[in-house]
């Protein structure tokens, strides 16, 4: 009788999961149509790295090598001469080899003036490696093109149509927010 | 045997040599197990590592200690956070950072997600590997889910980077709470689903019970941990004999099966799940939805001389790390015990005399992950 | 070194034929199974009723006559193995898809529906290639003798009533004799490979082969036995009042088991099991010789679920609605009784397809001699009893 059982007990399991399977056919597929509807990326997501200039076009980095310093990688190479008429420093090179660049982000929460930024620009298949050995302009041209970007010091910005740089609404803030725009002394308390 | 090549046996023309890997569909990566094959009958068997080697600890002793977290990552790539916290919390430790209630609960969520996604993953595998290829689907699209939460929070999918000394890198997006929680309602309705298609199968019944019996004294031998360990009988878990983050504030058992078969592994893995989503469900009642998610860590990273190891319960085991500091900003040496790589040792023992049908199954069974069991 | 600037859409986008994203349309796909089933059926009907009227017309029906016009019908049911296996191919990609929470091929055609045209096209294209360690005669040779013998099959089915192109009186041994051979073909292309693995899936062909023939030969006996024929068009007219899956519940349970195996179908696809063997017996195939090999599988994949049907329900048997029996009308409606009859079948396998995993190759043969023939001797006894009793 026990082997009628366990067969019994084998056909209905089969039986389950037979049905199991086919009631799929009944239920939405969750593909995402990738090359005919973009996907709705969250704005943390670190796809490409960008380097912003400030509305007036002038640099926003300070060119301090904190990015530099952090990177894993160490796949940013930054060269700079002082400013010949006031402070700081000029850019003579800014190269970031994307090829080898792990995305860890940590550029950009190094950066004091999030000049590095992330954006959202995933489609970085290439036929040429070398042209993802990115230099100045490269970094410019993302962040010219991108609509928005992140960087964890100013949360979300947004490009305008004309052109401005505008903080993103908090509805489009990720976490955290509310602590970077508090005090940094409240954060650790 | 202890020969790395496999060498035919003179005079012996019933022995068929095989290469099973680097490029076999069912050695999840790039193992390679030179088998010697007496019909289907499995005689002799050498596994092969180290195509995925990429020289983790040697660079991670060049790189300060924050930049080594985002290494880690790189290690069990099927795990993201899970690799990260052994080397923070050994690095926190010797800094002697406060990390606030809030961030070892949020971290610790981030850790059980990452089971289910890499248990998932398993399950999707190793029916593929037995030769179902529904279930790789189904599992696929439920860590997909999960793996949008991760992103949404931490800016990447597989690799995120997000634990730090002293808690977590940023805090969760608002929405976070609530998507765990649909996601774990979600998951409960297809555990159902893949308990008819992967555990009560009878097909998987016939391929997997008494099939690589891995008995406990040898298990404990070998120095196997985490499922496989837990499949011979040992309840061993780092969760609670040495408990981490937010792991005592949590109520959750240690599923164990004496068989030590292919079965109970599976089967053990499965229980885990079920303890995963509890465990979730508390946190998700325990954790506050504001404060702080990061303590103070001193700028300049730099731990006083000494030693420090913390191990993790990670998807496949024990994974831990040994870090030791001369007082500079980097590491001196970083050493990781890797629970895949531990566990990769019994393939010897239990593909000697198994068929080679078997040899798949066990190895599904195993869950080995290669870029960490060859770092 | 100055980066290539990159042009704003300078992402390949596939062009959109047919095809509209976030959307399936369950009706497009079935209108185009329907027309593959359609251009089946047409064809169906013109190997069997319009050649022979076309030759019966010009007078050509004795003699060479008769040679060419069999030949015509051998070339007709080549383009309809062609059809069933691209259609087949078609709706396991589609359902494969559905069950599995995606859409399958979508791109090219109605709903996907010419994709298969284009891979049957691309593996025309490719080169057909001989590996060095392969012996290459029996290589070349191992696909053909897949596919005829798969092929030949189609010599006794029945269509319809009068609807075959040998109604002989040995059908059912004919029929053993050469699903027999296909397993030939596997064997002497895994053999033949010079390559471990495909010498590995040979081995388990042949090892399944001798498990499964058996039970599969005293199946067929049974039906035999209960019919009083071994004429395929005689076993479907015997079941005029009863379908014989009442009867013979017990054979048809094993004869799908047994199928399946024949099939090197999920779950006992041993010889192929690409996660173990990687792909078995074809792992060195390419081009055309592997198209063989497919094509073979997918008539197969027709074929035995039709001899389900024509020995377990009843063949071309359905409501008339009172055409007259004989004629060419009856006979189409016929035709597509037994077509759509062979469909759910065909589903059906898929449907294992979709759910099971992979038995090990002894649990095979362990069933099927421990359990598959002794059960089917006890079939064919119980049928020759009741046989007796009630005939
Ligand atoms: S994302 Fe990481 S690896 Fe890439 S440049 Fe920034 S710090 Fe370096
Ligand atoms: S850290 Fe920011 S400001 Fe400093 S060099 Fe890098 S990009 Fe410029």
């Amino acid at each position: 009788m026990s082997l009628l059982q366990e067969v019994w007990q084998a056909v209905k399991a089969i039986g389950t999961g037979m049905a199991t399977v086919h009631k799929r056919v009944y239920e939405e597929a969750p593909t995402e149509f990738y090359p005919y509807v973009k996907p709705e990326l969250p704005p943390v997501s670190v796809q490409s790295l960008a380097l912003v200039e400030n509305e007036d076009g002038s640099e926003r980095c300070i060119v301090c090598l904190q990015c530099e310093r952090a990177c894993p990688a160490q796949v940013i190479t930054i060269e700079r001469h002082r400013n010949p008429e006031g402070k700081g420093f000029l850019i003579d090179r800014f190269d970031i080899d994307l090829v080898n660049c792990m995305y860890c982000a940590a550029c950009v929460e190094a950066c004091p003036v999030s000049s590095i930024v992330t954006i959202q620009d995933f489609e970085m298949s290439t036929y040429d490696l070398q042209t993802l050995k990115a230099d100045i302009d490269f970094l410019h041209e993302q962040a010219r093109r991108a609509r928005q970007w992140y960087s964890p010091k100013f949360g979300v910005e947004l490009r305008t149509d004309d052109g401005r740089i505008e903080k993103a609404p908090p509805e489009m803030q990720p976490g955290g927010l509310a602590e970077i725009l508090k005090p940094a002394e409240e954060v650790d308390s | 045997m202890s020969t790395m090549n496999l060498e035919p046996v003179p005079g012996r023309t019933d022995e068929m040599i095989v290469n099973m890997g680097p490029q076999h569909p069912a050695t999840h990566g790039v193992l390679r197990v030179v088998l010697g094959l007496e019909g289907e009958r499995i005689t002799r068997a050498v596994p092969h590592i180290g195509y995925l080697h990429r020289n983790h600890e040697k660079i991670e002793e060049a790189r300060t200690y924050p930049m080594v977290i985002a290494y880690t990552d790189r290690m069990d790539y099927v795990s993201g956070t899970q690799n990260e916290l052994p080397f923070v919390l050994a690095v926190e430790d010797m800094l002697g950072v406060e990390v606030p209630d809030r961030a070892k609960k949020i971290r610790t969520i981030f850790f059980e997600l990452y089971r289910l996604a890499s248990h998932l993953v398993w399950m999707g595998t190793a029916m593929l590997d037995l030769g179902a290829i529904s279930p790789f689907l189904y599992t696929f699209w439920d860590r997909e889910i999960i793996l949008g939460i991760v992103e949404k929070t931490a800016g990447a999918r597989m690799l995120p980077n997000y634990y730090t000394f002293g808690g977590v890198r940023r805090d969760v997006h608002p929405d976070f709470f609530k998507d765990v929680a649909d996601f774990l309602d979600h998951m409960e309705r297809r555990m159902v689903d893949y308990e008819h298609l992967v555990l009560e199968s009878p097909v998987v019944h016939a391929r997997t019970k008494g099939v690589g019996v891995l008995d406990q004294e040898r298990a404990v031998a070998r120095g196997v941990s985490g499922p496989v360990l837990r499949a011979s009988g040992v309840a061993y878990d780092v969760r609670k004999a040495f408990p981490y983050d937010a792991y005592p504030d949590v109520e959750f058992e240690i599923p164990t099966s004496p068989d030590g078969d292919t079965y109970a592994r599976f089967w053990v893995r499965f229980q885990e799940m079920y303890q995963s989503i509890r465990i979730l469900r508390q946190l998700l009642e325990l954790t506050p939805k504001t404060g702080p998610y990061k303590g103070r860590a001193p700028a300049r990273l730099k731990p006083p001389a000494g030693e420090r190891y913390r191990a993790v319960e990670n998807s496949r085991g024990e994974l831990g790390v040994l870090v030791v500091s001369d007082g500079s900003d980097k590491p001196y040496r970083v050493k990781h015990r890797g629970a895949a790589f531990s566990n990769l040792q019994i393939i010897p023992d239990l593909f000697v005399g198994a068929k080679f049908s078997d040899a798949i199954a066990i190895l599904s069974s195993l869950d080995p992950v290669f870029g960490e069991i060859d770092r | 070194m100055r980066p290539i600037p990159i042009p704003e859409d300078r992402h390949f986008r596939p062009r959109l034929i047919g095809y509209d994203p976030q959307k399936s349309r369950p009706w497009l796909e079935r209108t185009v199974y329907a027309a593959y089933v359609f251009v089946f059926w047409l064809i169906v009907i013109a190997t069997y009723a319009g050649v022979p009227a076309l030759f019966g017309a010009l007078g050509w029906d004795g003699g060479w006559g008769f040679v060419l016009m069999r030949v015509l019908q051998v070339v007709l049911l080549f383009l309809l193995s062609a059809v069933i296996a691209l259609l087949l191919i078609l709706v396991l990609r589609k359902y494969l898809g559905k069950v599995q929470e995606r859409f399958g091929p979508m791109h090219y055609g109605p709903a996907g529906g010419i994709q298969t045209v284009f891979d049957a096209l691309k593996l025309l294209a490719k080169e057909d290639f001989v590996p060095a360690a392969a012996d290459a005669l029996t290589f070349r040779l191992a696909p053909a003798v897949t596919f005829v013998a798969s092929f030949a099959m189609f010599a006794v089915i029945p269509f319809a009533s009068g609807w075959v192109l040998a109604d002989t009186n040995v059908g059912l041994i004919y029929l053993i004799a050469v699903s027999t051979l296909s397993a030939y073909g596997v064997l002497l292309g895994g053999v033949s490979s010079g390559n471990k693995w495909a010498l590995i899936g040979a081995l388990r062909a042949g090892a399944q082969m001798v498990s499964y023939e058996i039970p599969l030969a005293l199946v067929f006996l049974t039906v035999a036995v209960w019919s009083g024929t071994l004429r395929l068009g005689g076993i479907v007219d015997a079941q005029l009042g009863l379908w014989n899956f009442l009867p013979l519940a017990l054979p048809f349970v094993l004869y799908v088991i047994a199928s399946l195996a024949e099939l090197k179908h999920i779950p006992f696809d041993f010889p192929e099991a690409e996660s173990e063997l990687i792909a078995g017996y074809n792992v060195e195939y390419s081009g055309m010789s592997f198209a063989f090999f497919f094509l073979a599988e997918f008539v197969e994949l027709f074929l035995l679920p039709a001899l389900i049907v024509v020995f377990f329900f009843g063949g071309w048997h359905g409501p008339l609605f009172g055409i007259e029996p004989g004629s060419l009308a009856a006979g189409a409606l016929e035709s597509l009784y037994f077509t759509l009859k062979t469909a759910v079948w065909v589903w059906i396998f898929l449907w294992i397809r979709a759910t099971l995993p992979r038995y090990r190759d002894d649990q095979l043969m362990e069933f099927a001699w421990k359990a598959m023939i002794p059960l089917a001797l006890f079939g064919l006894v119980l049928a020759a009893y009741m046989r007796l009793i009630w005939r």
